[in-house]
C-alpha cells in the first residue's frame, strides 16, 4: 500500500491582510479533521507592507516537511491578485486558486489591472472574488479574507461543523457580532462555489 | 499529563523550557527567535510561581542573566537570533569554562536564506567553536523534546547546551505533546568548593579547559543515541540533518525506493567519529542535506574515502536556504508538472515604513538639512530596525548599515578620518543594545559627529516589544558624556518640518559631537495601545509630584 498522498496549501497576500491569522485558521480546522498538518511561514519584515506567504501541509499520515515543491499545491488561495500571480507555479496541475480581485497598490511598477486579471482568468481552476463589492454587500469591510476561505473550504477535507466551530473560536474574544460578521462572510464564499472537491 | 497544543517550531522550544522548570528566561528580540521567548513570557505571567521571564538590553546581557541564574542553582533559557549570540559570544565560549550549575539551555535560530538577517551564519559552528553540543531538532515535536533533553544534557555534564532551529522550523506550527509540568525547583546554589571553577583567571581556566575538553568523550557518548546509521543495499548514501532530515523524510513516504540509500541522520553534535567511519564503509557517494554551512559535508569529506556532494561541488547551491527541490534534484527524482509559470513581469513588493511613521518625518527632515548645508558626498551610518528601510530607493537616505550599534562608531571614525559633518542613526532600542559604549567613545572624540536617534519607544520591527531604553534616552546620551547644550529632542511631525530642518542644521554645524533624538511612538504599537498603561501611570507620577509642588507653600 502507498503512503497516503501528501497535500499543499498556499496562502499568499500582503502584510496587514491577515494572511498568517487565516493560515492558523485552516491548519486547526485540518487538525480537528483528524489530519496530520504543518504549517510554515515567514514573518520578519514582510510585516511592513512587503509580499506574505504561508503554506500548509496536510495527509492523513504524519508529515516532517513543513514547505511544498512547486507544482504540488492542491489550492492556493490570495488575499490580492498580484500576490496570486507569483504563487501559480506553487499549483499541480489539476491545483485550484481563489483569488481576490481587488490590488493593494502600495508599490513601484504594479502592472496595468487588467493584465493582472487576464493573466489570473488565464489560470485553470482560477476562482475570483470581487471582495470589495462583498465587503459593501455585507457592510463589513475585511470580509475579503473569510470569504475566500469559505470559496477554499469547498476543496478542503474538513466539515461545515469544524468551520464553524473553528472560526466561533478565534473571533470569540471580539464579540458575538465579530463572530457572526466572519460566519456570514464564511457562508457568502462558500455559496460561490458549488462543486465539492474531496482529499 | 500530556496535552495537545499547537506552537511554531520556537514556542515548542519555549514551552518545553517552562514544562522542564525553568527559573529564569531571557532574550533579546531577532527573527526568528522572539516568539520563543514571547510564548514562555506568556506562560510565566500566567502562572508565575517564582518563575520570571525578561527581555534584556542585548544578548551579552540575556545570556549573563540566565548564567547568573544557572549559578543559583535553577534551570534557565535564554533565546536570541544567530548574529545575536555574536554578541553574546564572549559570554558563551566563556560559560563552558564555568560550567554551569542548574541546567542552561540556549535558544538560537538560524536565518538560511537571510529572510530578515544580514548573513546567514551557521551557529553549529560556534557550537564547536566553544566545545559546546548543540541540539538540532527538525520537527516542532522535536523542538520540544530535544530541549527537555538539552535540560537534562546540561545538568549531567555540567555545561550550557545549545538548540539550533533554522527559519523553516523556528517558523513551522504543528501540534505538540506535552510532557507533564516539573515546578521550578533548585539544585541550591554553586558549592562552595566549585568557586574558583568559576573564577575564570589563568591558574583556574588552564584547568577548567582541561575540564571542558576532559568532558568530549562524554559528551559524545550521551549524544550518541540521537545520531544513526540506517542501513541500505545501495553504494550511493545521504547523510541528513535539520531541515535536511525533515525534507528527506517526507521524501522517503513519496519516494519508497529511496529507502535503499543507506543514510546517516544527525541530530546532535558533535558527532561520534566511529559512527561516520562506520556510515562511509558503507558508500562510495554521500549526498549530504543540511541547512546553512557545510559542516557535515566538511567531516565526511575530509576523510576522503567517498565521494560527498552538497554545497561545496555545487550539487546544492552554495547559498542560500535549502529546499526540497534541491533535494529531488540532487537525487534526480521526477518532479511534479506545475501549472505554467506566469509570464507577466511582476515586479518585488518591498516592505515599507508604515503609513504616518515617525521615521519617515525625522529623515525627511535631516536630508533637507544636509542639502541646506550643501554638504557634498553625504554618507549616513544607519543601523538595524525598521529605520533600516530608509536605505532603500527612492529615500536611500542611509548609507551603511552593517551590525547592531555600528552607525556611531562607524560615524565617528569616518569623522575622524576626515569625512564631516559624519550622521549616525540608530533606533532607542538598538541605542541601549550596543550604542551606549558607542556614544561614550563619540562623546570623549571632538569631531563633527551627529547622532540621530529615532526613538519610537518600542522595539518595532519585531513586534513592538518594550523598549529597555523607554523614557530614558535623553539621560542615557547626557549621562555617556554628550553636553546639555549638543542635545536635542524633536518630534517628528509634518506641521513640525521646518523647525526640525533648522535643528538639524544646527546639530550638524556643531563641530563636536551632537545627539538629536525625534521621539514619537511607534505607530503599530499605538494602535495596540502597547504603552498605554506604561504612560497612564507617568501621567498620574507627573500629576501627584505637580499636586504636592504646587500645595507647596
Amino acid at each position: 500500500m502507498s503512503a497516503p498522498r501528501i497535500h499543499g496549501i498556499v496562502l499568499s497576500g500582503v502584510g496587514g491582510q491577515g494572511v498568517l491569522s487565516l493560515a492558523q485558521i485552516v491548519l486547526e480546522a485540518l487538525r480537528r479533521s483528524g489530519l496530520h498538518a504543518l504549517q510554515s511561514e515567514i514573518h520578519g519584515m514582510s510585516q511592513r507592507g512587503g509580499s506574505v506567504h504561508a503554506q500548509v501541509c496536510f495527509s492523513e499520515g504524519p508529515l516532517t516537511s513543513p514547505i511544498i515543491d512547486e507544482g504540488s499545491a492542491d489550492l492556493l488561495i490570495a488575499l490580492e491578485p498580484l500576490e496570486a500571480l507569483r504563487y501559480v507555479s506553487m499549483l499541480r496541475m489539476n491545483g485550484h486558486l481563489v483569488v481576490s480581485e481587488e490590488p493593494q497598490i502600495n508599490m513601484e511598477g504594479y502592472p496595468p489591472i487588467d493584465d493582472v486579471y487576464a493573466a489570473l482568468k488565464a489560470v485553470r481552476g482560477a476562482h475570483l472574488l470581487d471582495t470589495e463589492d462583498l465587503a459593501r454587500r455585507l457592510s463589513h469591510k475585511q470580509a475579503g479574507g473569510m470569504a475566500l476561505l469559505g470559496m477554499a473550504s469547498r476543496f478542503l477535507p474538513v466539515s461545515p461543523e469544524v468551520w464553524q466551530d473553528v472560526i466561533t473560536q478565534r473571533f470569540e474574544a471580539k464579540g458575538a457580532r465579530v463572530t457572526e460578521k466572519n460566519l456570514e462572510a464564511f457562508q457568502a464564499g462558500r455559496g460561490l462555489i458549488q462543486e465539492t472537491v474531496g482529499a | 499529563m500530556t496535552q495537545n497544543t499547537l506552537a511554531l517550531g520556537v514556542e515548542a522550544v519555549g514551552c518545553a523550557a517552562f514544562d522542564a522548570g525553568i527559573k529564569g528566561a531571557f532574550g533579546y528580540p531577532g527573527t526568528p527567535s522572539t516568539e520563543g521567548f514571547e510564548f514562555v513570557e506568556a506562560m510565566i505571567q500566567e502562572a508565575p510561581e517564582g518563575r520570571v521571564a525578561r527581555w534584556a538590553a542585548n544578548e551579552k546581557v540575556a545570556y549573563d542573566l540566565a548564567l547568573g541564574v544557572s549559578y543559583a542553582g535553577h534551570r534557565t533559557l535564554v533565546t536570541m537570533k544567530h548574529v545575536g549570540l555574536n554578541v553574546a559570544m564572549d559570554a558563551y565560549a566563556n560559560s563552558a569554562l564555568t560550567g554551569v550549575r542548574g541546567g542552561l539551555v540556549l535558544l538560537v535560530a538560524d536565518d538560511p536564506g537571510m529572510h530578515s538577517s544580514q548573513n546567514e551564519q551557521d551557529s553549529r559552528r560556534l557550537a564547536e567553536f566553544a566545545w559546546l553540543p548543540c541540539l538540532e531538532p527538525s520537527t516542532v515535536q522535536e523542538c520540544y523534546d530535544f530541549t527537555w533533553q538539552a535540560f537534562e544534557l546540561s545538568e549531567a555534564l555540567q555545561i550550557p547546551v545549545m538548540v539550533r532551529l533554522v527559519t523553516r522550523l523556528a517558523h513551522c506550527r504543528a501540534a505538540l505533546r506535552r510532557r507533564a509540568i516539573l515546578p521550578p525547583t533548585g539544585l541550591g546554589l554553586a558549592p562552595k568548593d566549585t568557586i574558583q571553577d568559576w573564577v575564570l583567571i589563568p591558574s583556574n581556566a588552564r584547568r577548567r579547559y582541561v575540564d571542558l575538553l576532559a568532558k568530549q568523550p562524554r559528551l559524545i557518548e550521551r549524544l550518541a543515541p540521537m545520531n544513526r546509521l540506517v542501513a541500505g543495499g545501495s553504494r550511493q548514501g545521504v547523510a541528513v540533518s535539520g531541515m535536511g532530515r525533515a525534507y528527506f523524510d517526507q521524501l522517503l513516504l513519496e519516494y519508497p525506493a529511496l529507502a535503499a540509500l543507506p543514510r546517516l541522520e544527525v541530530a546532535a553534535y558533535p558527532v561520534d567519529p566511529q559512527l561516520e567511519a562506520a556510515f562511509l564503509a558503507q558508500v562510495d557517494e554521500v549526498f549530504v542535506f543540511e541547512e546553512d554551512y557545510p559542516v557535515l559535508e566538511e567531516r565526511l569529506g575530509l576523510r576522503g574515502s567517498a565521494k560527498v556532494r552538497g554545497r561545496l561541488d555545487g550539487t546544492v547551491p552554495r547559498t542560500g536556504e535549502l529546499t526540497p527541490r534541491q533535494l529531488k534534484n540532487a537525487l534526480a527524482l521526477l518532479v511534479a508538472e506545475a501549472k505554467e509559470s506566469i509570464t507577466l513581469d511582476l515586479p518585488p513588493r518591498a516592505p515599507r515604513f508604515c503609513d504616518g511613521c515617525g521615521h519617515v518625518d525625522a529623515y525627511e527632515a535631516m536630508q533637507e538639512a544636509l542639502a541646506n548645508l550643501g554638504v557634498p558626498e553625504t554618507r549616513v551610518f544607519g543601523d538595524i530596525g525598521c529605520y533600516t528601510l530608509a536605505a532603500q530607493e527612492p529615500m536611500g537616505a542611509i548609507h551603511a548599515v552593517v551590525e547592531m550599534g555600528a552607525s556611531i562608531s562607524m560615524a565617528v571614525g569616518a569623522a575622524l578620518a576626515g569625512q564631516t559633518p559624519s550622521v549616525a542613526v540608530i533606533g532607542d532600542s538598538t541605542f541601549g543594545h550596543s550604542g551606549l559604549p558607542a556614544l561614550l567613545t563619540a562623546a570623549d572624540s571632538d569631531v563633527n559627529v551627529t547622532i540621530i536617534i529615532l526613538d519610537n519607544r518600542v522595539v518595532g520591527m519585531t513586534g513592538q516589544q518594550p523598549s529597555q531604553a523607554l523614557d530614558q534616552v535623553e539621560r542615557m546620551a547626557l549621562g555617556m558624556g554628550i553636553p546639555e547644550a549638543q542635545l536635542q529632542v524633536l518630534t517628528p511631525l509634518p506641521r513640525l518640518h521646518d523647525a526640525n530642518v533648522k535643528a538639524m542644521e544646527s546639530a550638524l554645524q556643531h563641530p563636536g559631537p551632537s545627539v538629536v533624538i525625534f521621539r514619537r511612538e511607534c505607530i503599530q504599537s499605538m494602535r495596540r495601545g502597547v504603552l498605554k498603561d506604561h504612560d497612564r501611570e507617568l501621567k498620574a507620577c507627573a500629576e501627584q509630584v505637580c499636586a504636592s509642588t504646587e500645595a507647596r507653600p
